[in-house]
C-alpha cells in the first residue's frame, strides 16, 4: 500500500490546473482521491503527476440559475446531501448521496471525481442519469456540454480528453408532479452497487407518465438509462403492475458484470427487482 | 473472598489510552536509523522458481540489502510445528522460500532499505522466473488420483489421518431407525486482526554480551522469545521480546511467522534496526487463514429424535505448509463432536489435506466452532427429517445436569454445565412458541421467516500440560510495593480482552483496594516471568487462577506482618479499603502501606519471614473447563431477492463466574459479530488457479456495524470447580455459538420449501436460486 | 477465465488471414502495444501498456502465433508480466468465410495473477471483452483506412512510421464504444 512517487502540483485556479494538464503528459486529477488514491496505492495507477483541484474553490458550489441547478464538480458528497436547495428541487441527489461509502468518504470524495472515475458500480451515475443532467468539461482550448449518456462511454472511461477537466453538473429542476427515488442493493464488502436503480417520473393529474428516466448502475460494465423501461411507461396511465411490467425490461440489451458476488444472472434480476421497487416508490412520492 | 468489583461493570483501564490514540502498537515505536523491509511474495499459486534476479534491486539508492531463500539457506532453521499428529507429512519451510512456490503470497525475498518507499520501489525491480505448475485448490479434488502434487516427495496430498472413536459405532447404525445424512462446508475465512501483524528488532552489540530486542505483534511474547533463540543461536536471556498494545489477534497471532525470526535476524546482520509492518493485502494473502472443513456426517437416530451415534468424516485444508498449531486444529472437532449432547458412539476421521493455499490455523475458536457447526447443523437436519420441534431434539439428547462431571466418549470430562436452563431461557427471552405461531401465519402469506437454535458446549481455558501443544499453565507474580500499591505481573498477555483489568478487580478484592491501587504489566519479557499466553479463552480460567494463587501466596504474607504488628492471632485478618485487621475488631487495624512499608524496611520481621511482598504462581490446571449456551437467530428472508434481514438475536452463554460483565458483554459483542460474518459474508477465495480472489476489503467482507442485529444478551451461571474462581472462559463462545444459529435461521426460513442445506456464507444469491429452483418441484435441496 | 466470442471482418479468410497474422498489424492492433519486435518465427517480444481508465500498467511479454492453419484458424498465445502482475492468453481464433466477409469466433482461456487478480476480480471479465472488442475495432477502423498489403514484410520489426498514429487508439475505442451505446441504447444508423 505504498505508492509509486510522482510529483504534486496544486493550482488554485481552473485555467492553472488546464494548463497544467495540457503540458505534463502522464497527469492525472486529483479531486477527493477515493478512488484515485487506492489505485495508486495498489501501483495499479502510476501517474507522473498529480494535479489537485480541491484548492480550486470556484469548482464547488450548488446553486439555481435559469431553471437548471448547477454543480461544481468539486462539490463533495456530504455538500450534496446536506443541501437545502437540492432536498427541495432535486431530491433524488440528496437521496442517493447517504449511498455512498461513509461519512469519511463523503466528506472527501466529490461528484465530478466520482463521474470522471466512472466505476461501474458507482452510485452518482444512476442519478445523473435518472435526472438527466448534462455534463460541462473544459480544455485549455474551450469547453463543451454533454449529456450524461453520452460521458459514459465504458468500463471506466469517459468521454473527458485527456486534456480536459470536468467542471459541472447541470441539473434541469423536474416539473411538478415528480417524484425520485434511489434503490441500491450493496455489495457487502465494499459497499459499492450490485445493482443502485435511481428513477425520476413525472405524472400528470390523470397520473399519465409525462416522463420518465432510469438510470441503473452496477449492472453492465457502465451505466445506463433502461430505455426500455421508459419507453413502456411513457404516455402512458401509471398502475402498478405496469410498472411491474416495464420493469421487467431492466436488464434488457444490456452485457452485465459477473463476479464473485454476484452472477450476471443475479444481478439482472436484482435489476429488475428494484427497478420496480424504485418506479413503485418514486410514484408514491408524487 | 470479599466480591466487591469482581462481578462488576467495571469500564476497562485500557480503553482511555486506546480511544485517545496513545497507546503504542510496534508501528508507533521509532527507533534511531531504523530501516525497512519490503516482501516479494508470490504471484502464482504453483511455480517453479527457475532464477530470482535481484541485481537491479540491490542497486537502488537507499536499499542496503535483498534477501533470497540462497542467503538464509543453512543459516535459519526451517520454521517450526508444535501442534503436530501422529505419522504426519511434514513439509520444511523457511521464513523466505525457494526452489518452488506454493501458495499466492509467499516470500520469496526481502528487501532491506532505509525507507518503506524505497523498499517498496525496489521490490518492482526484482525479477523472477518462475515456471508454473498445475495448481489444485480444491480439497476434494487434491486428494483424487493424478491431482498436481504440491510434494512430489509425498505421493499424495495427504498430510495426515488423524482417528477418535468412542462406544461401538458399527452397533450405533445397526440399531439407529434411520441415517441422517449431510455434507457441509466450513469455508476458510481470514481472522482480519485491525491491527496487521508488525516485527521491530534491534541487536545491541555489547561485544561478547550481545542483546537482540524484538517487538512484535503476538499473543504469545515468551514463546516467540524462545523460538527465535533456539532457530537464531542465541542465548535466551539475551533476547527480549516485547508484545506491546496488541491490536486483536483472534488466533492468528498465537503464531511463530518466519517474519519474527527473518526481522530479528536482519536487524544482527545488518546491525540497524529494522522494522516491517505488514499491509492489509499481505495480512489476507500471508497470515493465517481459519476453518476450511468439509465433513461427511453420518447420525445414527432413533425416531423419537435420539441420537445414538455420529461417524464424521473431515477433509481439513492445511493449506501449502503447516504452521505453529495447523494440524491439531481439526482435532479439537473430532475431541468436541459429541458436544452438550449424550451420544455414546462417535467416530472421526480427519484427513489433513495440502493445497496451494495459504496455511490454516487457530481463528478464534480453533476447531470447536467446526464442531458446533457440523452438530447443530444435524441436529436441525434430523428435526426436519422426523418432523420433530428443534428444541425437542435438543432437549432429548442434552446431558442432565445431575450427571456431571460428564465423561464424554470421545474421553473428556465435562467439569458443569446445564444445558436445558440456558436453552429454555433463551426460548423464553425470544418468546419461541409464540414466534413459531407467528412463523406459521406469515409463511401462509408468503412471508419467510426462520427461527434458528444453536446449542453449544465448548472446551476452553487450555489446559492441563500434558494435552496442550505450548504447555497449559500460567504465571503470575503480585508485587506489594513500598507504598502499598500492587504491580501484578501476568504471563498471559492480552491482546484487547482487558486483563489489566479484570486482573485488577481480582487483586484489588483480595487486598481490599482500589482499581487504580494496582497495575497489570505484560508482554514484556524482560518484565514478566516465563508465561504462555492469551489463547483458547484461557486468560481469566488460567491467568487469572495464577494471579489469584500469586494473591493468596502474598497475603498471607501480608497477614503475617499485620499480625506481627497489630500483635494479634493471623487467623481472622481481613483486608477492607486499605487496612488490615481483626474481622471482630476492625479499630485494631494497620494500613496495607503501613505492611508494605515494614515489610521492605525489616527493621522487625516477624519470625521466619524474609523482607519484601512478592509472591509467584505457576498454575496447572487439573483441566480444561466447558463453558456452554444457547444463541438464537431470527431472520426475515425476502422471498423475491434472498436479502436477510435479523429480526431478533438472543444469547444466553454460561461462562461461570463473571469478573467483569462489561468485558464480558463485549467478547460476546464481537464474537457473534465473527460468526455472524462467517454464516453470511465472510470466504477467503482463490480460483481454480490459486489466485486469491478477495484479497482486499472491496473483496473480503468483514461484517460491519450496519450488518450486525441488536444483541439481546443473558447469562446462566454454572461455576466451575476447575479452578478456585469459578470462571471457565467466553472469548469464543460468541463466535462459536452464533454460525450455526444464523444458518439454521436462514434453513428454517426455507424449511416448508423442503431445504436442508445451503452452504456458508449464505448469500442472497445462493438463497433466491434455492428459492427458486425449489418453486416447480417439492423435496430436499441441497445447494453447494 | 473463459473468453470466447466472434466478429465478422470485411474480405475473404484469405486476406483476414493475411492481416491477422501480420506482426505490423497486430502491432497496431493489439491494445497499448509500444513494442511488437520478432525473436523468432511467429514469436514476437512486446510491450504492452495496457489498462482501463486510470488502472494502467506495462506489461512485457511475447506473442506467439501457433498451430497456424492457412486461412482457417491458429491460436494465438500472450503472455505479459509487468507492475500488477502477470496476464496469460491464449485462444484458437477460427475463420470463416460469409459473403465476402469472414466471421473470426475465437475461445479460450486467460489467466490473470497478481494485486489484479487479488483486488479487481470483479472488473477482470469485463476489461477483457473489452480489451478484445478494441483489438477488433482497430482491426476494422485499419482495414477501412488502408487495405492490408500484400507485400508486408512478416519479418520485419514495427518501425517507428508503422506505430499507431498519435490518439489512433483513442478513436477506436471510441468508435467501438459508440456502437456498443447504440447497441445498448438500440439506436439505428
Amino acid at each position: 500500500m505504498i505508492p509509486a512517487a510522482f510529483e504534486y502540483l496544486v493550482p488554485t485556479t481552473l485555467d492553472e490546473a488546464l494548463s497544467a494538464l495540457s503540458t505534463h503528459t502522464d497527469a492525472k486529477i486529483l479531486a477527493g482521491g477515493h478512488s484515485l488514491i487506492p489505485a495508486m496505492k495498489l501501483r495499479l495507477a502510476s501517474p507522473k503527476y498529480l494535479i489537485d483541484i480541491s484548492r480550486i474553490s470556484d469548482l464547488n458550489y450548488v446553486r439555481e440559475s435559469g431553471g437548471q441547478i448547477l454543480i461544481g464538480a468539486g462539490t463533495t458528497h456530504y455538500q450534496i446531501e446536506s443541501s437545502t436547495l437540492l432536498k427541495e428541487k432535486c431530491p433524488l441527489l440528496t437521496e442517493t448521496a447517504p449511498y455512498i461509502g461513509d461519512v469519511q468518504v463523503r466528506n472527501r470524495g466529490t461528484l465530478g471525481g466520482s463521474l470522471a472515475h466512472a466505476d461501474p458500480a458507482a452510485d452518482w451515475p444512476a442519478a445523473i442519469l435518472a435526472v438527466g443532467a448534462e455534463i460541462n468539461v473544459r480544455s485549455s482550448r474551450g469547453e463543451r456540454t454533454l449529456k450524461a449518456e453520452d460521458f459514459f462511454v465504458d468500463m471506466m472511461t469517459t468521454a473527458l480528453q485527456p486534456n480536459e477537466i470536468l467542471t459541472e453538473i447541470r441539473i434541469p429542476i423536474p416539473p411538478q408532479r415528480t417524484g425520485s427515488a434511489y434503490e441500491k442493493v450493496k455489495q457487502p464488502a465494499s459497499g459499492f452497487a450490485l445493482v443502485g436503480v435511481a428513477v425520476q417520473i413525472t405524472l400528470d393529474t390523470n397520473r399519465t407518465c409525462q416522463r420518465v428516466q432510469v438510470g441503473i448502475t452496477g449492472l453492465a460494465p457502465k451505466p445506463f438509462r433502461a430505455i426500455g423501461v421508459e419507453n413502456m411507461l411513457k404516455g402512458k396511465v401509471i398502475n402498478d403492475q405496469l410498472l411491474a411490467q416495464a420493469a421487467e425490461k431492466a436488464a434488457d440489451g444490456v452485457d452485465p458484470l459477473s463476479d464473485i458476488h454476484a452472477s450476471a444472472e443475479y444481478r439482472s434480476h436484482l435489476a429488475r427487482v428494484h427497478t420496480k421497487r424504485a418506479l413503485q416508490r418514486a410514484v408514491s412520492r408524487i | 473472598m470479599a466480591t466487591k468489583l469482581i462481578g462488576e461493570r467495571i469500564k476497562r483501564k485500557e480503553d482511555p489510552r486506546l480511544i485517545t490514540g496513545t497507546a503504542s502498537y510496534v508501528d508507533d515505536i521509532k527507533l534511531p536509523n531504523v530501516h525497512h523491509v519490503a516482501f516479494l511474495r508470490s504471484i502464482y499459486g504453483h511455480a517453479k522458481i527457475n532464477k530470482i534476479d535481484v541485481s537491479e534491486a540491490r542497486k537502488l539508492p537507499g536499499v542496503v540489502a535483498v534477501l533470497t531463500h540462497d542467503d538464509i539457506k543453512g543459516v535459519l532453521k526451517p520454521m517450526p510445528c508444535v501442534g503436530g499428529v501422529p505419522d504426519m507429512h511434514t513439509p520444511e519451510h523457511y521464513p523466505l522460500s525457494g526452489g518452488k512456490v506454493r501458495f499466492v503470497g509467499e516470500a520469496i525475498a526481502a528487501v532491506v532499505a532505509n525507507d518503506r518507499y524505497v523498499a517498496r520501489d525496489a521490490l518492482d525491480l526484482i525479477n523472477v522466473d518462475y515456471e508454473p505448475l498445475p495448481v489444485v485448490v480444491d480439497m476434494e479434488k487434491a486428494l483424487e488420483k493424478g491431482a498436481p502434487l504440491l510434494y512430489e516427495e509425498y505421493g499424495e496430498n495427504r498430510g495426515f489421518t488423524w482417528k477418535i472413536s468412542g462406544g461401538d459405532i458399527d452397533k450405533a447404525f445397526q440399531e439407529a431407525d434411520r441415517v441422517v445424512k449431510l455434507r457441509l462446508v466450513n469455508q476458510r475465512v481470514a481472522p482480519i486482526p485491525l491491527e496487521t501483524r508488525a516485527v521491530l528488532a534491534q541487536y545491541q552489540d555489547r561485544g561478547v554480551e550481545g542483546e537482540l530486542t524484538v517487538w512484535t505483534s503476538t499473543q504469545i511474547p515468551h514463546g516467540i522469545r524462545t523460538s527465535i533463540a533456539g532457530m537464531l543461536n542465541l542465548p535466551e536471556h539475551r533476547v527480549r521480546v516485547i508484545a506491546p498494545e496488541v491490536g486483536g489477534g483472534f488466533g492468528c497471532k498465537v503464531d511463530f511467522y518466519g517474519e519474527e525470526v527473518l526481522i530479528p535476524y536482519l536487524a544482527m546482520k545488518l546491525k540497524v534496526p529494522v522494522k516491517w509492518v505488514e499491509g492489509r493485502r499481505e495480512n489476507i494473502q500471508a497470515t493465517d487463514h481459519g476453518r476450511d472443513q468439509i465433513n461427511y456426517i453420518e447420525a445414527a437416530v432413533k425416531n423419537d429424535g435420539t441420537v445414538v451415534g455420529l461417524r464424521v468424516k473431515v477433509l481439513a485444508d492445511m493449506g501449502a505448509y503447516y504452521q505453529l498449531l495447523s494440524p491439531v486444529i481439526p482435532t479439537l472437532t473430532g475431541l468436541m463432536m459429541c458436544g452438550p449432547y449424550k451420544i455414546s458412539n462417535v467416530s472421526m476421521e480427519v484427513l489433513g489435506v495440502f493445497t496451494n493455499k495459504m496455511a490454516t490455523d487457530a481463528y478464534r475458536g480453533a476447531g470447536r466452532p467446526e464442531a458446533t457447526y457440523l452438530l447443530e447443523r444435524t441436529m436441525d437436519a434430523i428435526a426436519a427429517e422426523l418432523n420433530l420441534d428443534p428444541v425437542e431434539v435438543r432437549m432429548k439428547n442434552f446431558i442432565q445436569p445431575n450427571e456431571f462431571p460428564y465423561k464424554t466418549a470421545t474421553g473428556l470430562v465435562y467439569d458443569s454445565g446445564n444445558y436445558q436452563a440456558a436453552l429454555q431461557k433463551a426460548l423464553d427471552h425470544v418468546g419461541y412458541t409464540k414466534l413459531r405461531e407467528e412463523q406459521k401465519k406469515l409463511r401462509e402469506q408468503g412471508q419467510y421467516v426462520g427461527i434458528g437454535i444453536s446449542s453449544y458446549v465448548e472446551i476452553c481455558a487450555f489446559g492441563p500440560s500434558a494435552a496442550t501443544a505450548t504447555g497449559g499453565w500460567e504465571s503470575a507474580t503480585v508485587r506489594i510495593e513500598p507504598t502499598g500499591k500492587v504491580t501484578v505481573l501476568t504471563g498471559s498477555s492480552p491482546h484487547g480482552q482487558g486483563q489489566e483489568t479484570t486482573f485488577a478487580q481480582i487483586v484489588a478484592d483480595g487486598l481490599g483496594l482500589t482499581m487504580e491501587d494496582i497495575t497489570v504489566q505484560h508482554g514484556d519479557t524482560a518484565v514478566v516471568q516465563y508465561g504462555i499466553g492469551t489463547f483458547g479463552s484461557r486468560a481469566t480460567a488460567v491467568g487469572g487462577t495464577a494471579v489469584y494463587l500469586a494473591l493468596q501466596k502474598v497475603k498471607e504474607k501480608a497477614t503475617k506482618f499485620a499480625a506481627h504488628m497489630l500483635k494479634v492471632d493471623s487467623k481472622g485478618l481481613v483486608f477492607r479499603d486499605g487496612k488490615i485487621f481483626p474481622e471482630n475488631n476492625p479499630e485494631k487495624s494497620v494500613t496495607l502501606t503501613e505492611v508494605a512499608l515494614a515489610a521492605y524496611l525489616a527493621k522487625d520481621l516477624p519470625p521466619d519471614t524474609e523482607p519484601g511482598l512478592v509472591a509467584t504462581a505457576f498454575y496447572e490446571p487439573k483441566n480444561f473447563t466447558f463453558p456452554f449456551g444457547t444463541h438464537i437467530a431470527v431472520v426475515d428472508i425476502d422471498p423475491e431477492t434472498g436479502q436477510i434481514k435479523f429480526r431478533r438475536y438472543v444469547a444466553v452463554d454460561d461462562c461461570g463466574n463473571i469478573i467483569n460483565m462489561l468485558t464480558v458483554h463485549g467478547q460476546v459483542h464481537g464474537g457473534i459479530a465473527q460468526g455472524l460474518g462467517q454464516a453470511l459474508y465472510e470466504e477467503v477465495v482463490y480460483d481454480e488457479n490459486g489466485q486469491l480472489l478477495t484479497g482486499s476489503f472491496m473483496d473480503y467482507c468483514i461484517p460491519k456495524a450496519h450488518h450486525l442485529p441488536k444483541f439481546e444478551l443473558d447469562y446462566t451461571v454454572t461455576p466451575t470447580n476447575v479452578n478456585p474462581l469459578g470462571v471457565k472462559g467466553v472469548g469464543e463462545a460468541g463466535t462459536i455459538g452464533s454460525t450455526p444459529a444464523v444458518v439454521n435461521a436462514v434453513i428454517d426460513a426455507l424449511a416448508h420449501l423442503g431445504v436442508r442445506n445451503i452452504d456458508m456464507p449464505l448469500k442472497p444469491e445462493k438463497i433466491w436460486k434455492t428459492i427458486k429452483e425449489h418453486a416447480p418441484k417439492k423435496g430436499p435441496i441441497i445447494v453447494a | 477465465m473463459r473468453i470466447e466470442g466472434n466478429h465478422t471482418l470485411k474480405g475473404k479468410p484469405e486476406k483476414v488471414w493475411n492481416t491477422l497474422t501480420d506482426p505490423e498489424i497486430l502491432a497496431k492492433c493489439l491494445p497499448g502495444c509500444e513494442k511488437l519486435e520478432k525473436t523468432e518465427e511467429d514469436t514476437y517480444k512486446a510491450t504492452l501498456n495496457m489498462g482501463i481508465g486510470s488502472i494502467k500498467g506495462t506489461y512485457t511479454g511475447q506473442v506467439k502465433l501457433v498451430d497456424k492453419q492457412p486461412y482457417s484458424s491458429f491460436k494465438m498465445i500472450v503472455e505479459g508480466k509487468g507492475g500488477p502482475g502477470f496476464v496469460k492468453g491464449e485462444g484458437i481464433l477460427n475463420l470463416q468465410e460469409q459473403n465476402d466477409h469472414t466471421l473470426i469466433t475465437y475461445q479460450g482461456d486467460a489467466q490473470v495473477g497478481g494485486t489484479i487478480a487479488s483486488v479487481g476480480q470483479r472488473m477482470i471479465q469485463a476489461s477483457a471483452k473489452m480489451i478484445i472488442g478494441q483489438f477488433f475495432t482497430a482491426l476494422d477502423m485499419l482495414q477501412e483506412q488502408q487495405p492490408p498489403s500484400s507485400e508486408t514484410s512478416s519479418g520485419g520489426a514495427p518501425s517507428g512510421s508503422s506505430s499507431p498514429p498519435p490518439n489512433f487508439f483513442f478513436k477506436v475505442t471510441l468508435r467501438y464504444l459508440w456502437n456498443e451505446l447504440k447497441k445498448i441504447l438500440r439506436i439505428k444508423n
